[in-house]
């Protein structure tokens, strides 16, 4: 690791003067000339078979410039694919019509498209176009929809079961029959809706003079999404360009390939005019992914002194309508796997069942199947500690893999890379100062109040890679990440980097990594992210991987620049490249520091050329595709402190810590932010969100009305604090940090409100924790 | 949703039980009814505008009576679509003599809502259901010259 001073400075992030001043590009911001404006009708119904579209008079409207149905765009676009095909499970894939054919399958499916000269013709065309539908009856919940006689999507998914998905390590029977303790429990992770504050978007513009296509979307990933939208239309990918330059947040939604953008793209090649479609707030509810929606049945058997012994899983998915594009993979893999968490627990029994039912699709959304794992573990083991009379913190201190295990294979066969987990409940415990808080609530009990302290000892998997692994888990390409360096003739930088961000700060962090590489100033290194053309093949951000693997992929591209740089350095002053030192931009000879030149020197007489030796060429610009050898484990000790009040059910946040370890740390600031949005959006999972459907499949909660996103007076402040346990699996050491914050708080918050319910003899209640569902459970405990 | 209820209207049950079945007063006492054609024996096509929360749009439907019992009950079904969606409502209505002159009109029903107009205006559709019933029976107390 290059020891210098930007690395682990708090650097203020160089983007948000841009973003919060308006200057931001997002999509919408584009402007071409002779754009046409496109609006999609959508289904009103969860279930129903279209009879008759009627679009005369939407056609004949003043402005409008054409409208197409499902059958007119059938043989202009291939289904949304679906790119992660988990292998031995069954799976199958039913055809996703970018618009409805026939059937459609939950509220917002699409079933026409208007094109027109602006928004407000066109969204009164959507109006006028009249669709006749047979209902039929719909299913929501994942549980119901593989029962005999329930409602069948597709006549190729018998049972609506799309996949069953198996990962046994160990002699569970053996395991169970052998326990002092048996536990089962059955555990709800509901359904949620991501909600970037930019909604989705594309402006796709085909020139039918060159036959290219530029298409301007909220993408985490444009180099896959311009490889799918080849795929889908035709169009070779050296015709295609996507462009994402800013996006206004993701947190998984903005991974998959949708239909929006695809229509997009095909009605512009049709017409050869720019076409956009922005959704609007309420078409983002419908239309682009939720997460979570895990019904799950867990057996834990353990001994008497707490020891767990295996842990055993039956998990009903619900995929929604139709298979999107990462779907298949979050449920299974990125669950599965951890379900030991930080405990060296040597049975994992798993078995998965993806249900597509008639609601809107689910995909990755942060954390994507780690906060499910980590939920029902950290559940389990609250539970469990209550049962056998044991501290919660003692329990887990019991189970922890102790640190001079690693690197630890689990019983799956994930090799965690670094940890200390014990370092990090020791930290958040006297940062809370433990001891005072348990004697407090025992205290404010007598007098009948009721605090709670809850915790959440997570550990989770991120920085997905490597390319091997997502090959063996069928997920449909590669885990690398590239970086090209390119150092102009004035010593001035350009990084173009594959992983495009969607508000983490990589303009920032990744600035700060270049000029300590490099020894140049930090304002001469810019950040280019998100345009196919100019950017490498790059495989996107999502997974907590942009730092760990693509700025692993910048620091090699920099150590290839800098050995050239030297090489020439050391030419132009007659000595071998080993008799040179690098300080602050300047190579200089050992032992005659007078003897040198600055990296700016270096540059320019790399690029005039004039004497380079014959084997070096000129320029001095490098790229690299970097492939680990294995992902990141950060982990952690998060700490909720509450009160309920049983007359009402609210809870009051009192304080909530967070000790976490991501490795060694770039930018503190960026990173603490990291940690309090991710937390933002745990702790609202555990007692404000909820996507909530109606029997008939309509989703209630379609507006900022009624989707309970926190507004920053309903949470408390955050004190977080880390320990550092590097990796040694990327060089400088850094694991990630985007979702350990919505990984580990959901739980703390539950177990914290649980905790606070003892006296009432209550074990557990599903999530969200309302006002209303604790009340009604501490009235049925008193009556 | 089930809505239910009930209302007490100052005229004697036949003449309730008559108006209440009447196209011509549903037309003129349901809030927002634009128009109302018979199409069938006990069948109406309907426009009408209906407002909850922020979500505003007009419908056009079909209301349909069944099982007309007079002067004790009958089946209403409604369902129409618009803009924001669809809306079907199903539901039966009882009267009741409590004497001469003062009759019970009891109702009970179940109303299901499609498309953005759930997505937004679902938690608030009890209240202003039972708003917007209220409204017509009180209308029809008026129109029979009943009312205080």
């Amino acid at each position: 690791m290059a020891v210098t001073k930007l690395f682990g400075a708090a650097v203020k992030r160089r983007e948000d003067p841009r973003l919060i001043t308006g200057r931001g590009n997002f999509t919408d911001h584009v402007r071409l000339p002779g754009t046409l404006v496109m609006a999609i009708k959508r289904s009103p119904h969860a279930h129903a078979r279209i009879v008759r579209i009627d679009t005369s008079k939407a056609r004949a409207m003043r402005g409008v410039v054409a409208v197409y149905t499902g059958q007119d765009l059938a043989d202009k676009l291939a289904p949304v694919p679906c790119a992660w095909l988990i292998p031995d499970s069954d799976l199958k894939v039913p055809p996703y019509r970018a618009v409805a054919v026939d059937k459609v399958r939950y509220v917002g499916d699409a079933v026409a498209v208007v094109v027109a000269e602006n928004r407000y013709i066109a969204q009164d065309a959507v109006d006028a176009i009249d669709v006749e539908y047979e209902p039929l009856p719909a299913v929501v919940d994942q549980e119901k929809a593989l029962e005999p006689g329930a409602p069948q999507l597709y006549d190729e998914v018998p049972n609506n079961l799309a996949f069953h998905w198996k990962l046994h390590a160990g002699d569970f029977d053996a395991a169970w029959n052998a326990a002092e303790v048996r536990l089962s429990r059955r555990l709800v992770n509901h359904r949620l809706i991501p909600t970037a504050m930019e909604p989705r978007g594309a402006l796709a513009a085909f020139n039918p003079g060159t036959g290219e296509l530029t298409i301007w979307c909220t993408s985490q990933n444009p180099h896959v999404h311009r490889l799918l939208l080849s795929a889908v239309t035709g169009l070779p990918e050296t015709q295609i360009r996507v462009i994402a330059t800013d996006v206004g947040g993701g947190f998984g939604s903005k991974i998959p390939m949708y239909a929006g953008e695809m229509i997009a793209a095909a009605i512009s090649k049709e017409l050869g005019r720019p076409i956009k479609w922005i959704e609007t707030r309420q078409e983002n509810y419908v239309a682009t992914i939720h997460g979570r929606d895990h019904i799950q049945y867990v057996d834990i058997a353990a001994k008497r002194d707490g020891t767990i012994t295996a842990v055993r899983v039956r998990a009903y998915a619900n995929m929604g309508a139709y298979l999107s594009t990462a779907a298949p993979g979050v449920p299974t893999w990125l669950f599965g796997l951890m379900l030991q968490g930080a405990y060296a627990i040597p049975v994992v029994h798993c078995d998965v069942y993806g249900v597509l039912t008639n609601t809107t699709p689910t995909d990755a959304y942060r954390g994507a199947g780690r906060p499910e794992a980590t939920y029902l573990l950290e559940r389990m083991i609250d539970i469990l500690a209550r049962e056998l009379g044991m501290d919660p913190t003692e329990i887990r201190r019991k189970n922890f893999i102790p640190k001079d295990k690693f690197p630890y294979t689990t019983p799956t066969g994930l090799q965690y890379d670094s940890g200390d987990y014990e370092a990090t409940l020791d930290r958040a415990l006297e940062l809370v100062d433990y001891r005072t808080l348990r004697q407090q609530q025992a205290e404010l009990r007598q007098r009948g109040r009721y605090i709670g302290i809850g915790f959440s000892t997570y550990v989770e998997v991120c920085g997905l890679a490597p390319s091997q692994a997502a090959g063996a888990m069928g997920f449909q390409g590669g885990l690398w990440e590239s970086a090209t360096v390119r150092v102009h003739p004035t010593g001035k930088v350009t990084v173009f980097t594959g992983s495009n961000p969607h508000g983490q700060g990589e303009e920032t962090t990744f600035a700060q990594l270049v000029a300590d590489e490099l020894g140049v100033p930090f304002e001469d290194v810019e950040i280019v992210h998100g345009d196919t053309e100019m950017v490498p093949f790059g495989m996107g951000t999502y997974g907590s991987r942009s730092t760990a693997v693509g700025g692993a992929a910048l620091v090699h591209a920099c150590r290839k620049v800098k050995e050239k740089a030297q090489r020439i350095a050391a030419h132009l002053l007659e000595v071998s490249p080993e008799d040179l030192a690098f300080e602050n931009g300047r190579f200089f000879v050992k032992g005659a520091p007078d003897r040198g030149m600055t990296f700016q020197e270096v540059a320019l007489q790399a690029y005039l050329a004039w004497k380079l030796p014959r084997d070096i060429e000129p320029g001095l610009e490098a790229t690299h595709f970097f492939d680990p050898v294995n992902n990141t484990f950060p982990f952690g000790c998060h700490i909720c402190v509450v009160e309920v009040d049983p007359e009402t059910g609210k809870v009051d946040f009192l304080e909530y810590v967070a000790v976490d370890d991501v490795g060694n740390v770039i930018n503190p600031m960026i990173v603490d932010g990291q940690v309090h949005g991710g937390i933002a959006q745990g702790l609202a999972q555990a007692v404000y969100e909820f996507a909530a459907y109606d029997q008939n499949g309509q989703l209630l909660t379609a507006s900022l009305m009624d989707y309970a996103i926190p507004k920053a007076s309903m949470l408390p402040a955050f004190t977080v604090d880390r320990t550092v346990t590097p990796t040694p699996v990327n060089p400088m050491g850094v694991k990630g940090a985007g979702e350990t914050g919505t990984i580990a708080s959901t739980p703390a918050v539950v177990n914290a409100v649980i905790d606070a319910l003892a006296p009432f003899g209550i074990e557990h209640i599903d999530m969200p924790l309302t006002p209303e569902r604790i009340w009604r459970a501490v009235r049925e405990r008193s009556a | 949703m089930k809505i239910s209820g009930s209302y007490t209207i100052k005229a004697a049950r036949d003449a309730v039980f008559s108006r209440l079945t009447d196209p011509q007063a549903i037309a003129n006492c349901l809030p927002g009814v634009e128009n109302l054609n018979q199409v069938a024996p006990d069948q109406y096509e309907m426009a009408m505008t209906v407002a909850i929360g922020p979500v505003k749009g007009t419908f056009t439907g079909k209301v349909q009576l069944s099982d007309i019992n007079p002067p004790e009950s009958y089946r209403m079904a409604i369902e129409g679509q618009g803009k924001p969606g669809f809306a079907r409502g199903n539901g039966s209505v009882v009267l009741r003599a409590i004497d001469d002159g003062t009759t019970e009109i009891l109702y009970e029903g179940d109303v299901e809502l499609g498309g953005p107009f759930a997505g937004v205006a679902q938690r608030m559709l009890g209240g202003v259901a039972k708003r917007m019933i209220e409204q017509f029976f009180s209308c029809i107390e008026r129109q029979m010259g009943a009312g205080a």
